[in-house]
């Protein structure tokens, strides 16, 4: 098992937090996936019969599917699957209250730099630990008001009817194969419900890491945002540098009833040997509005299209996303929008930088069913090449079956121009410098959207990257 | 007299991929506190000459020597010899999209401070408002993105707002007035007369294409660039003359090399 | 109906035996290949399935062909503008084929692909079977090579230039009609091409197949211009794939025009090989009742400072649909690339529906490169300034769509060649 280590010394595209921690679990399953591994995550976690049937036939699902063939290349991953660990769970006990996270954990977030103050500004914690909940905390207000930010299973514990009544609706389990296999397997994540009418100011945020060799991570949320709510859920990922891959597979499914607005900020920064496929849909109501916020930074290869089905009139769908493939990545994301009601909007902004041997691809669609009248959609997707070696591509999927709508698609690819360079260091400023001002420009659209910390975070990157870019 | 600010000598210089020289054997001199004009028709090399002081790289110098305070210019990178006091406004400023011009020129400034003296946000966002006001410059300015989307105008009081916060020694001003309206052919000569007015040192070459700017700034010499090189130079009068009689009488002195 | 046997029916041709060669091989790698299903990107949204190619018969030629031109080409060609030769095909045969003298005395030549196989091996050796298609393009392009009856080859030599455009016809006579054709057009070093590729039917009491190929080869520094100006009757179904290839300096355009038959697709394949070389692709489509529209279009930069444009522009009305799906790749090393796509759609009823899939594939950094691309409908204000000025809705649509389409003719260099183009339209939108 992983020893306890830090490392110093981190090249340049290395994974910069690359540190590890003491791995205690409680309850590891032996590596690979059988009925007897979803039959005993599912007794360890006391379910209810419905959800043991729901995981079997998941898994069935699960295996009727084939790999997906298209995205990027999953060949080496059926291997891997072999070997890793559905199932982990380093304690018994959900933690209460912050003098109860062990030492271990509260080092681990000083290491990721949450600072001090932020925490405790921040109204509720909830931070996956291996696999589970393992702090959670909630403002009192906020109970009073009646919002709910849980782990997933107490969300199923303590509110089986909404949870029940919502769960699997949005990504359903034959949606694809990896859904199918998180169903399956799902341990971790959040439960959120925002009452009617409810504002939450202060986003709900979530700090997770996978710190287990070959252990997979499935972690599932559900967000329901009723009646003119409004809140902002943040997560970020940040996992330490192992050698042999690994393995990410996450559902996310999102309501926005009528009226509501919701923004989901989420930014991954997966150690290079990851695998790292999501599904992140929503449903937007009438009059109600959808944001999401990608970053995309880390793991081998990433494929993640989050989506908005626009189901209620004037319903509001955004993507806003940023992907960054240094040497050996892949980030093959995107976004879709499906209109099917009259006069929905949706605008997807998505800006790549491929260095090295990276690869960004954009894949996305938009679909408008007949009967939705008057929707609108904007896509612009621009990538940045930093090297001769680096790659991209764009494959929008455009599906219009209604005449009134007006769609737009625009795409570019260029490199940091010449003249550019020269312009700002004729003002004195550096080569890697200058490169690094054009860079954070060319995201600064989608890059003002994030929350302080990650912008900070993700301009540190940049600039790391950047010096190691010119001789 | 002090040691001059930039001594030009016998300067070839060409294009990177091409043959031929552009510069075909310039001399020139600036002092300190001086406002020198260079004139020529369109291609004579007075862009070129530019931006080879200020160290584009797609020109190549292929013989001849240009010194600034006495130093080898030659030998620095652009971005050195901005440092070192050299400033180009450029005629055609790039687009940075994303980055303001606040942000650009605090970056600019520190890297002239070195590390661990950088400028603070707040002190220099008191200097860059002042500069702005001494250039009768609207505060929102400074939070656009540099040249994105700018008029051509714009742009020309961007390149004099860059010059009054970096307060370089020499200015090379490449076609400044091209392109602009009488309005802001004013408020762009009104910048860089207060600019030599606030600092008495400051050496200038104006390059232009009209007299017209020659109004609102006056040069202490006017040069005539044709061919690649100067073949004229005088006071004022000269221009008076070019804008009367036009280069063709300079055509036979510029032939003969 | 008895089953096709291609023994007798190539047995039934004279031809060159090289020729004969290639047809068997293409025959054997036409049965071995895959149906196209919509499971392909390539075929995704359209569904040949239920097109039963047995129960078209592809014409064994034996009896002689009335050599005089069929009414209905004669009165395009009293239309037209000057031209520098004529070929008619009647359901795949070559017919009749004319060529200005001046240009033949300068050594162009113009004939069928049977005689070019035997005067000119080697060049259709390299040009035309030297051609790998595209997997998805395998089952066709190899069914037209094995049934290959007519065809023609356009050679022009080393800096001869044609002034006027080659206007060629193809004819399909009625239902039940296969016909197999093919363009080979090829410029040699500085000359000039120009071809219009007409293809023509009456309204067809049935279904009837036209399965067309072309290869497009410009040499250093040549100028080609092609057009393939698709007005067949309905009951035909056009499948139509087109590889170009530009060398150094060559500057191609080439301009789909569809506006007939039940389904009509074409794919189009530009190779930049050479540094400096320029490929313009252009393609209106106008549909109305069921029609089907696919058009699929490659830009792919293998060689460095290429640049290729392309702008494809459709508009639908009725229950008709369309597919655009663009790919640009620019390979590694093909640096200095400019390179770029735009698809714009018209939506005009309720019925009618587009799909536009642009992609880019980008392996090399120092580019540019762009798509974009729109569906919409026709914009509120000019459609009510028409009408304010006393035109009815429909009159104002079609102006609109005229207009619409004016962009893409404009790029036209050739004068003849965009007056042909754009009266075809008129005919089909009924201004």
């Amino acid at each position: 098992m992983p020893q306890n280590e830090t490392i110093t010394d981190i090249g340049l595209d290395e994974y910069k937090y690359g540190f590890v921690t003491e791995d205690k679990p409680v309850f590891k399953a032996v590596p690979g996936l059988s009925e007897d591994i979803v039959r005993q995550i599912s007794a360890h976690k006391d379910e209810p019969a419905w959800m043991l049937e729901f995981r079997l036939k998941a898994l069935e699902v699960y295996e009727s599917k084939p790999m997906p063939k298209w995205g990027g290349d999953l060949t080496t991953l059926e291997d891997t699957l072999d070997q890793i660990y559905f199932y982990l769970k380093p304690q018994e006990q959900m933690e209460r209250s912050w003098d109860d996270v062990p030492q271990e954990i509260k080092d681990t977030f000083e290491k990721l730099g949450i600072p001090e103050a932020e925490r405790k500004a921040l109204a509720g914690v909830g931070a996956q630990y291996e696999s589970e909940m393992v702090y959670h905390s909630l403002k009192e207000v906020w109970e009073e008001q009646g919002v709910i930010f849980d782990s997933i299973e107490d969300g199923l514990k303590n509110h089986p009817e909404l949870f029940r009544e919502h769960f699997a609706t949005i990504v359903p389990t034959a949606d694809n194969k990896f859904a199918a296999l998180n169903s399956a397997v799902w341990s971790g994540g959040s439960f959120v419900y925002v009452p009617k009418g409810v504002k939450v100011d202060i986003p709900l945020q979530a700090y997770f890491r996978v710190n287990s060799e070959r252990m997979g991570q499935f972690e599932r949320t559900l967000i329901i945002i009723d009646e003119g709510a409004e809140a902002h859920y943040v997560e970020g990922c940040t996992a330490p540098v192992y050698t042999t891959e690994s393995f990410h597979s996450g559902v996310i499914e999102i309501v926005v009833k009528k009226g509501a607005r919701f923004r989901y900020t989420t930014i991954q920064n997966w150690s290079n040997n990851m695998y790292n496929l999501v599904t992140q849909r929503s449903i937007v109501h009438e009059d109600a509005k959808m944001e999401w916020l990608d970053g995309n930074l880390g793991s081998k290869l990433t494929m993640k299209y989050p989506s908005c089905y626009l189901v209620g009139a004037r319903a509001h769908g955004e993507i806003m996303s940023i992907a960054y493939a240094g040497d050996g990545q892949h980030q093959d994301t995107g976004g879709k929008v499906v209109h099917a009601a009259p006069n929905t909007t949706s605008q997807i902004t998505s800006k790549s930088i491929s260095k090295g041997t990276g690869r960004s691809s954009y894949r996305g669609l938009c679909k408008v069913y007949e009967g939705a009248t008057g929707a609108k959609s904007n896509v612009e997707c621009d990538a940045l090449l930093l090297d001769e070696t680096s790659r991209t591509d764009t494959y929008p999927y455009i599906e219009i079956d209604e005449n009134t709508a007006s769609i737009g698609h625009e795409a570019t690819v260029s490199k940091v121009g010449d003249e550019q360079l020269f312009y700002l260091m004729s003002r004195g400023v550096d080569e890697a410098e200058a490169m690094a001002m054009i860079v954070r420009g060319f995201i600064e659209p989608v890059a003002k959207e994030l929350p302080l910390e990650y912008a900070i975070e993700l301009n540190r990157l940049i600039e790391l990257e950047m010096e190691g870019s010119v001789g | 007299m002090a040691q001059p600010l930039l001594v030009i000598r016998d300067l070839h210089a060409k294009v990177e991929d091409d043959d031929i020289d552009i510069l075909k054997g310039v001399d020139l001199v600036v002092e300190p506190g001086n406002v020198h004009a260079l004139m020529g028709p369109n291609g004579s090399g007075k862009s070129t000459l530019a931006k080879v002081i200020a160290g584009h790289p797609g020109y190549e110098v292929t013989s001849g020597e240009v010194l600034f305070q006495g130093e080898n210019l030659l030998e620095m990178e652009a971005d050195e010899r901005s440092r070192a006091g050299v400033f180009l406004a450029f005629q055609y400023p790039a687009e940075i999209p994303g980055v303001t011009i606040a942000n650009f020129l605090r970056t600019a400034v520190n890297a002239r401070a070195g590390k661990g003296e950088e400028t603070d946000v707040f002190a220099f966002q008191a200097t860059l408002a002042e500069k702005m006001a001494l250039l009768k410059m609207d505060d929102s300015f400074a939070t656009r993105y540099v040249n994105d989307g700018f008029s051509g105008g714009e742009k020309k009081r961007n390149e004099v707002l860059q010059m009054a916060v970096l307060e370089p020694a020499l200015a090379v001003m490449d076609e400044t007035d091209s392109g602009l309206d009488i309005d802001a052919l004013q408020i762009v000569s009104h910048g860089v007369n207060t600019l030599t007015k606030a600092d008495k040192d400051l050496g200038v070459l104006l390059i232009t294409h009209y007299k017209r700017i020659l109004n609102y700034v006056k040069p202490d010499f006017v040069h005539v660039m044709m061919n690649g090189r100067i073949v004229e130079s005088g006071g004022t009068e000269l221009a008076d003359k070019l804008e009367a009689q036009g280069y063709d009488w300079l055509q036979e002195a510029a032939a003969g090399v | 109906m008895t089953q096709f046997d291609f023994g007798v029916f190539a047995g039934g041709l004279s031809e060159p035996e090289t020729f004969t060669t290639h047809r068997a091989r293409a025959w054997e790698r036409y049965s071995d290949a895959p149906f196209p299903t919509k499971k392909s990107e390539e075929w995704r949204y359209t569904d040949i399935s239920k097109v039963d190619f047995d129960t078209f018969v592809a014409v064994t030629p034996t009896e002689a062909l009335d050599a005089n031109l069929p009414a209905d080409v004669q009165e395009v060609l009293d239309q037209s503008g000057e031209r520098s030769g004529i070929v008619v095909q009647r359901d795949g045969r070559v017919a009749h084929i004319e060529l200005d003298p001046k240009l033949a005395a300068a050594g162009v030549v113009l004939c069928s692909l049977q005689q070019a196989a035997a005067s000119h091996a080697e060049l259709l050796e390299r040009a035309l079977f030297a051609v790998t298609p595209t997997a998805a393009e395998e089952k066709l392009w190899t069914l037209h090579l094995a049934l290959l009856t007519g065809g023609y080859l356009l050679y022009v030599p080393k800096g001869v230039e044609l002034s006027a455009p080659i206007h060629s016809f193809r004819t399909i006579s009625g239902p039940g009609v296969l016909t197999a054709t093919h363009s080979l057009v090829y410029a040699e070093t500085g000359s000039k091409a120009a071809v219009i590729d007409e293809f023509l039917s009456p309204d067809l009491d049935g279904e009837a197949l036209s399965l067309h190929g072309a290869t497009i080869h410009g040499d250093a520094n040549a100028k080609i211009e092609y057009v393939a100006l698709q007005r067949y009757g309905r009951g035909v179904k056009h499948f139509s794939t087109q590889y170009i290839a530009a060398q150094r300096d060559a500057q191609l355009v080439t301009f789909n025009v569809a506006l007939g038959g039940d389904v009509s697709r074409s794919e189009v394949n530009s190779r930049l090989l050479g540094p400096g070389s320029n490929s313009e692709m252009l393609a209106l489509w106008f549909g109305d009742s069921k029609q089907h529209f696919d058009h699929q279009t490659l830009q792919h930069h293998a060689a460095p400072s290429a640049r290729s444009d392309l702008l494809f522009k459709g508009a639908l009305t009725d229950n008709a649909s369309s597919v655009f799906r663009g790919v640009i790749r620019v390979d590694v090393g093909a640096q200095l690339t400019d390179a770029y796509q735009t698809n714009r759609n018209l939506l005009l009823s309720k019925g009618s529906h587009a799909t536009a899939l642009p992609n880019l594939e980008i392996k090399a950094d120092d580019v540019r490169c762009s798509h974009g691309a729109t569906i919409g409908q026709v914009d509120d204000d000019q459609m009510f300034y028409l009408l304010s000025r006393g035109l009815t809705r429909q009159q104002a649509e079609r102006l609109l769509v005229f207009g619409f389409f004016d962009e893409v003719l404009g790029r036209m260099p050739m004068e003849g060649v965009r007056e042909r183009v754009r009266h075809a339209i008129e005919e089909k939108i009924g201004l």
